[in-house]
């Protein structure tokens, strides 16, 4: 319901930086925060100290203890290394879904862009048809229509997310085309198809990269939501937004139930917001001044004055 | 501006009339049989199975079923769900005032709440202040619809018991929880809005003029500055009310409020396709009304745009 909300439009912007490094203290904390996620959730089944579906019936609604980090849930199933599982599913999904936008997204705004005319328009009255939808509402009707499962989340989200791309694809490749270089390779007679995805793409693709890491914290958010709602992974295979579901009917019992798989999530999301804006700023050269040319105008200036001294 | 008006409203027309043919075909792309489940789990006889085809219209081709459910739906009749055995419009007419009382209610909210925020964190521009509501906003943005109502329910329902935990009925008292939850995810972005369109205002030559003729401070920032700061927040608040109706679909579900939302979800369960297909098609003519009042509101103002 992200996406519904604020469209893909960042939603944190930091002040403007002064030097060039993409490591400031916040985008390092926030990259190590994912690598770290990344990494116990694609090693779950190393790391896990338990089978995430294995029912130990005696130890029902445990609280935190050292056999079990998190406590287990209603089935006596070990919530820690649910959470990594879960987190699994949640990753690979939502990097399903951005690539599925990226793979129709992208070369539709590229040709749409480039080509104009009524390629151009009928794409862009396509996208039309599909903002209409207050967004998460077309994925549920999809996965009415497909049935409800993982795989039909990811599909359906990544249908969803492809005219936010396309647009902003299109208006970039709108820029790019008008650039001495493209019509450089046109009287170089270079085929259409080469110039746009050998040297058009390689220049939008830096803004694009920027937009896809927002994407990925935005499906991590609308696969919870369909989750949760049981439109997405179906019970039994841990998933954040479906654990939070779960826990709601113990929520007077042991709210850590849903309140871990929610803290991790908004953990996920706020990490991969700052990481995204620090990379924006790192390859939008207007957002940065030089790097350290005050440090350098000081040094030689100061250099000259000795020279001349001397 | 009658002619733009009228331009905008045939365009809204023809989208409608794609969407339309758009849901009704998405809610089919995998074939599945209505009737197998209505009967699921009883003993009926081909017969009868044979009258419910006939009653749900399920003899006939999909194009004639398309036609029969919009010709229907633009007189107001929507056709008869197959899992409550009544007419879509009047679950829809039950539903509708939960669902719209609690989108207007955290509009209303969410604006009381995200100009002040983004008037003060402008005024405080990087101040600890304005550094501590931007984290604020930041986490409530991150944070899932459901989660915010969650952390709600259990700090003041069931732990403080300051509401009821049963939120069937549109009492104040049940709306206010959902409301907040709604409206806090609302907040971040108007904030963000108010803050930004308030720092531009604040630093242009006009309020310069102001200060300097003397005006006192509090009356040069929520007068001058604020009511020109006003106007992207007004769009992004009406294009929000519009999204909103999808959030509030969450919220039911979490509350069991039993609005348009809990309608949705369950028809989308049920396989009970005239439900979600009535109620998907009435959600997006509400959205698609919201942006046409927002188009004609920025026609108003600005008048190249009725020149396009």
């Amino acid at each position: 319901m992200f996406s519904a909300i604020f469209g893909h439009a960042p939603l944190y912007r930091s002040r403007k930086r002064k030097t060039g490094r993409l490591f400031t203290p916040a985008v390092a904390v926030s990259f190590a925060v994912l690598l770290i996620l990344i990494f116990t959730c694609f090693f779950a089944s190393v790391l896990a100290p338990y089978n995430p579906n294995a029912q130990d019936l005696y130890n029902r609604l445990a609280t935190p203890s050292a056999r079990h980090l998190f406590g287990t849930d209603q089935n006596g199933r070990d919530l820690f290394s649910r959470i990594l599982y879960g987190g699994r599913t949640a990753l690979t999904s939502a990097l399903g879904v951005v690539a599925i936008s990226m793979i129709i997204g992208v070369p539709l705004g590229l040709v749409s862009g480039y080509k104009g005319g009524r390629a151009d328009t009928f794409i862009m009255r396509c996208c039309d048809v599909l903002l209409s939808f207050p967004s998460l509402l077309l994925a549920f009707v999809l996965v009415a229509g497909l049935g409800r499962n993982t795989f039909n989340a990811v599909l359906a989200l990544g249908i969803v997310y492809v005219p936010m791309l396309t647009r902003l694809t299109r208006s970039l490749t709108l820029v790019e085309k008008n650039k001495v270089y493209v019509s450089a390779c046109i009287s170089l007679g270079y085929s259409e198809r080469r110039i746009i995805f050998r040297h058009i793409l390689p220049n939008c693709i830096s803004t694009i990269l920027v937009q896809i890491t927002l994407d990925i914290a935005y499906a991590i958010l609308d696969l919870a939501s369909l989750s949760f709602l049981g439109l997405g992974t179906q019970p039994p295979q841990a998933d954040w937004g479906a654990m939070l579901d779960e826990g709601r009917a113990f929520l007077l019992i042991n709210p850590l139930l849903s309140l871990i798989p929610g803290f991790v999530i908004v953990v996920t999301v706020v990490a991969l917001n700052i990481f995204s804006d620090g990379l924006h700023q790192y390859l939008d050269p207007a957002q940065t001044a030089l790097p350290g040319f005050r440090k350098y105008e000081r040094k030689y200036l100061k250099k000259k004055e000795v020279e001349t001294d001397g | 501006m009658g002619k733009f008006i009228l331009k905008r409203i045939e365009q809204m027309v023809l989208v409608l009339v794609v969407v339309s043919v758009l849901i009704f075909a998405m809610v089919r792309i995998t074939p599945s049989d209505p009737v197998a489940s209505m009967t699921k789990g009883r003993n009926v006889s081909e017969e009868t199975k044979n009258e419910l085809r006939i009653h749900y219209h399920l003899d006939k081709n999909p194009v004639e079923q398309y036609l029969i459910w919009i010709t229907g739906a633009v007189q107001g009749d929507f056709g008869e769900s197959y899992r409550y055995k009544q007419g879509v419009s009047d679950l829809i007419g039950q539903r509708i005032g939960v669902t719209l009382k609690l989108v207007v209610m955290s509009g209303i909210l969410s604006l009381l709440i995200a100009l002040p925020a983004g008037i003060l964190s402008a005024i405080k521009m990087n101040t600890w202040l304005d550094k501590l509501l931007s984290v604020l906003t930041l986490i409530f943005v991150a944070s899932p619809v459901f989660l915010t109502a969650l952390v709600l329910m259990l700090v003041f329902a069931l732990r403080l018991g300051w509401f009821p935990s049963i939120f069937q009925g549109n009492g104040i008292k049940q709306m206010i929880l959902p409301a907040i939850a709604l409206a806090m995810n609302m907040v971040a972005l108007t904030s963000r809005i108010t803050r930004a369109g308030m720092i531009e205002q604040l630093n242009s030559d006009y309020i310069r003029t102001a200060t300097s003729n003397g005006l006192p401070r509090r009356r040069v920032v929520l007068v001058y500055a604020f009511k020109n700061a006003l106007i992207p927040v007004i769009t992004v608040t009406s294009v929000q009310l519009g999204t909103m109706l999808v959030g509030a679909v969450l919220v039911e579900s979490i509350f069991a409020m039993g609005g348009l939302g809990d309608l949705l979800i369950t028809g989308i369960k049920t396989a009970d396709y005239p439900v979600v297909q009535s109620v998907t098609l009435l959600l997006v003519f509400v959205f698609l009304c919201i942006n046409l009042l927002v188009d004609v509101f920025y026609a108003v103002i600005d008048p190249r745009i009725r020149m396009r």
